[in-house]
């Protein structure tokens, strides 16, 4: 009864105070690469904030950027190449966090193919996602000095399903993966680590930023937005760390807060211990010399096929403001 | 007031529109007075015709039959374009229509690869091989009534299924290129097509049959004489139906892996990359091929049931 | 029940042709894992490691019938992990796409009978709207209703799917609204009836039994537009997201068994249609 009461209490204590509401549209659906948002949800560092905060999953075919400009969202979760090409087609997106480090996009080969280093990749089919997964992929090749378009000496590019289907039915020699999802269905499929040769976007020298959170300029200028922003990515990172720690609990927390109902918990357990790698050594602050890796990569590749951006990016692209100031308490 | 001028005014009136349509894009007038004006224009045109539709000439009627639906599509856009520029629409949420006139003009290129991919190697071959495989599997059915009472049921039933749902079933399948999208569109048009075959086979009066049999008519020559021909309309019936799901079909398989073409594709990566006129674009296209698809079946359906009460007119 | 037999045999060929295609097909994935493993392997030590694969290319029926029974009746059905709740969720959109479908397709069907010139300029477009694939324009119908402020995915889902349930509604409203022959439109005109009761007491009447017919596949077409409208957006809830989901995992059970769920599904749909209109044309006098 006491407990109860409590609870009461504090539903009208946050009710008087006028939670601020804010939603975050995901870029995908429901899952560990997102924990430390349902993890601040289910734990009420958001509500200790004072925020009320709804979290819109994403899917196939739900643009973030396209969101957010209809109002839709106040804040979203969003690669730094999408946000990039989305300002240079006149939506202003702003990065005020980003709690991914490391990026977790790798390229993983089976040996049987004939792959042992990129020398390899002449005349081979690759599996892209498509999803702003492919402004990197071509920046890459555009480095190698491989073709796109399918002729002699280049590369076959094919636009994979979500899943590593193409990998295991060997229509492609080489697949794109995420160390924290793909990767591990590929070990699940009943392959070993030791049939693959993987790359990594990273060591490749086009690496790119990940998972970061992006609200629209104009929306940044109002204080008391910056206020509440500032508000949501301390919980977030709280969110995060606490993930990062209790990695089964922010699976489980996951798995309970998917409305599909087919997430299984060992996949999440999964996903969730190899994302606590890609966040751990990120407060929350963007990294500006990151930043300028995924500009390079990006404009290393300025073509038909990979228009993510034509120039250096102008105007505000990121903001240290927000993290400053959520870190200094 | 003449016929001849009646006849003008309701045939060429909406003309006007065109013309002023046209010069609204090309001096950029953002006013919402000008669209509401043109939309006037428009209804009065709509309420001539109306008041004068029995009054015409056929040669005329004819010409207002091809018009008015073209009138209407322009209006629809017309108040597209107003909405979309007077409030001020963002072009990553809705482009207006000009500048998916626009897009297209520039990327005509890109869209015959994507219509080609999709629909000359995806739609079209399914298409036939599903009618094809419908019509010899309706056949051995037809010879077999016991087969006829087991399949018949079931056929109905699975026409009714959201087979779209088997789609990426389909591709992990058949691999990445246009196969597995043929293969969607041969399961989606199949049994809609194999159900209005079996059920236009039994469409024959029981009268013509006996007749067929007392002239000692074999099974294949009724068939070929009296009970396909009875059958057309419901085979056309049928075909109409799997005209639009052919396509369906074809773009919805895409969005489970191709290669880096086809309209599908092009459709989930642009939409992912706030490209919101190619996807416009691209659903122009597909209106075109759907509307072109169904208009030949139906050209074809004309042709071939000439003596059908239905295309009497 | 002259056609109980016919049915079940049909249905036991099917059973057993999946079977051998189910050997056939997952007996690849069997050989490469004994080729890995360095190994040879029998046929008939093959045949019953296709039976109960993690991710088979094609699970036999077995498998299939399990996930499906653990998916309706191993939970609660309020249960997220329910398929009665997914199915509830997809019935539901699947309903209002189809109550906003008929409201569409009769009014519609009405301005176009009134007016000449409706039925010349509305009618070809009616027809190209079907022609367009719905699955392009899913995504589009999601920005533009959330940029009109309506929020959540029910009402996009509903549009979507009423823009392929409308159709078949049209049509044969059409085709009954002008079904009177002008015998009857002459005898009313004597009456002194004007066009609002002719409509009432002639055209409408007449146009039922074309109503009903209607409605089969009007309910067929929503409820593939309401998996069409949750396959690509957001997958939260309903069959059609537990396909994707399904897909993405690539877990094959989880995307056959919601198929089969939406079969039947469909299937009570179908006859629950089937029974309103027996009851409709016993009310209405006509014995069917």
């Amino acid at each position: 009864m006491k407990k109860l009461l409590t609870g009461a209490f504090m539903a009208a204590m946050a009710t008087g105070a006028q939670a601020e509401d804010v939603t975050l549209q995901l870029k995908w659906v429901t899952q560990a690469q997102f924990a430390g948002y349902y993890v601040a949800q289910a734990k009420g560092f958001y509500e200790e904030e004072g925020l009320n905060v709804t979290i819109l999953p994403g899917g196939p075919d739900i643009a973030p950027e396209q969101v957010i400009a209809g109002g839709g969202a106040d804040v979203i979760v969003d690669w730094m190449p999408a946000a990039l090409a989305a300002r240079e087609r006149g939506l202003p997106l702003v990065n005020i966090a980003q709690p991914f480090k490391h990026g977790g996009l790798e390229l993983t080969c089976l040996k049987d193919s004939g792959v042992a280093s990129t020398a390899d990749f002449a005349d081979k089919t690759l599996g892209v996602w498509f999803y702003g997964n492919e402004y990197p992929f071509y920046g890459w090749m555009a480095k190698l000095g491989l073709a796109t378009d399918g002729s002699a000496g280049g590369v076959t590019v094919l636009k994979q399903a979500f899943n590593v289907d193409a990998l295991l039915q060997k229509q492609a020699a080489c697949i794109s993966v995420m160390t924290y999802n793909e990767y591990g269905q590929v070990i699940d499929a009943g392959i070993t680590p030791d049939q693959l040769v993987t790359f990594n976007y990273h060591e490749e020298g086009v690496g790119i930023m990940e998972d970061g959170l992006y609200v629209m300029e104009d929306k940044l200028a109002d204080a008391a937005f910056q206020e509440t922003m500032v508000k949501f990515v301390r919980a977030s990172m709280k969110g995060w760390k606490y993930a990062e720690a209790n990695t089964d609990e922010a699976a489980q927390i996951v798995v309970d807060a998917d409305e599909t109902g087919a997430q299984t918990l060992d996949h999440q357990k999964y996903m969730m211990s190899e994302v606590a790698k890609l966040t751990a050594g990120s407060n929350g602050a963007l990294d500006p010399a990151d930043y300028a890796e995924t500009v390079a990569t990006l404009l290393a590749a300025v073509s038909a096929e990979s228009p993510a951006i034509t120039k250096e990016p102008e105007g505000m692209a990121y903001t240290l403001d927000i993290t400053d100031k959520a870190l200094a308490q | 007031m003449s016929k001849t001028k009646e006849n003008l005014i309701a045939v060429f009136g909406g003309t006007g529109l065109v013309v002023g349509f046209w010069l609204l894009v090309k001096l950029d007038i953002p006013s919402p007075f000008h669209y509401a004006a043109l939309c006037l224009a428009f209804v009065f045109q709509a309420a001539w015709v109306e008041a004068t539709v029995g009054l015409r000439r056929p040669i005329w009627a004819r010409l207002c039959r091809i018009e008015a639906p073209i009138y209407f599509g322009l209006m629809v856009l017309l108040l597209w374009e107003g909405l979309v520029r007077s409030l001020g629409v963002a072009p990553v949420i809705l482009p207006a229509p000009s500048a998916i006139a626009a897009q297209i003009a520039t990327s005509l290129p890109t869209l015959w690869t994507d219509f080609a991919q999709t629909i000359l190697k995806g739609a079209i071959p399914g298409f036939l091989i599903g009618a094809g495989a419908a019509f010899v599997v309706a056949i051995a059915i037809d010879r077999s009534p016991f087969l006829q009472r087991g399949l018949l049921p079931i056929g109905n039933f699975v026409a009714a299924l959201p087979i779209v749902g088997l789609a990426p079933i389909l591709v992990m399948w058949f691999g990445f290129d246009w196969q597995s999208k043929a293969a969607v569109v041969v399961v989606m048009v199949f049994f809609p097509i194999l159900v209005n075959i079996v059920a236009g086979l039994q469409a024959s009066e029981r009268m013509q049959a006996d007749l067929m049999a007392t002239w000692g008519a074999s099974y294949w020559q009724t068939l070929w004489k009296l009970r396909l021909p009875a059958a057309m309309p419901f085979i056309f019936n049928g075909l109409k139906i799997a005209s639009t799901l052919a396509l369906i079909g074809a773009i919805v398989a895409e969005f489970f892996g191709s290669p880096v073409y086809g309209m599908g594709f092009r459709i989930s990566t642009e939409v992912g990359r706030l490209g919101l006129d190619m996807v416009w674009a691209e659903i122009a296209v597909a209106a075109l091929a759907g509307t072109a698809l169904y208009g030949a079946v139906s050209l074809i359906e004309r042709w071939v049931t000439f003596w059908h009460p239905s295309q009497r007119h | 029940m002259s056609r109980a037999l016919p049915v079940l045999s049909v249905l036991l060929g099917i059973v057993v042709i999946w079977y051998l295609a189910s050997i056939w097909m997952n007996s690849t994935w069997v050989y490469d894992q004994a080729e890995r493993a360095g190994t040879t392997i029998s046929f008939a030590e093959m045949v019953p490691q296709t039976m109960d694969q993690e991710r088979p290319l094609l699970p036999p029926p077995h498998q299939v019938g399990a996930e499906l029974w653990k998916g309706l009746f191993g939970q609660a059905i309020t249960s997220k992990r329910s398929l009665v709740y997914h199915a509830y969720v997809t019935f539901k959109g699947t309903m209002m796409g189809f109550g906003l479908g008929i409201i569409a397709g009769v009014l519609l069907a009405m301005a176009i009978v009134r007016f000449r010139v409706m039925d010349m300029s509305v009618m070809p477009w009616a027809i190209i709207s079907q022609t367009v694939p719905i699955v392009a324009l899913a995504p589009m119908i999601i920005t533009v209703s959330s940029q009109m402020g309506i929020q959540g995915r029910d009402i996009p889902k509903a549009i979507i799917a009423a823009y392929l349930s409308f159709f078949p509604v049209l049509v044969s409203m059409v085709k009954g609204l002008r079904s009177p022959d002008q015998m009857q439109l002459d005898l009313l005109k004597t009456y002194g009836a004007g066009q609002g009761a002719t409509f009432l007491k002639l055209r409408l009447p007449a146009s039922m039994p074309y109503f009903f017919a209607s409605l089969k596949v009007a309910i067929a077409a929503s409820l593939v537009g309401t998996i069409v409208g949750e396959l690509p957006t957001g997958a939260i809830e309903g069959l059609g997201a537990r396909m994707l989901i399904g897909s993405q995992f690539g877990d094959p059970l989880i995307m056959w068994a919601s198929l089969f769920a939406a079969a039947i599904l469909a299937g009570l749909l179908i006859v629950a249609v089937g029974f309103v209109e027996r009851f409709a044309r016993r009310r209405m006098g006509v014995v069917g």
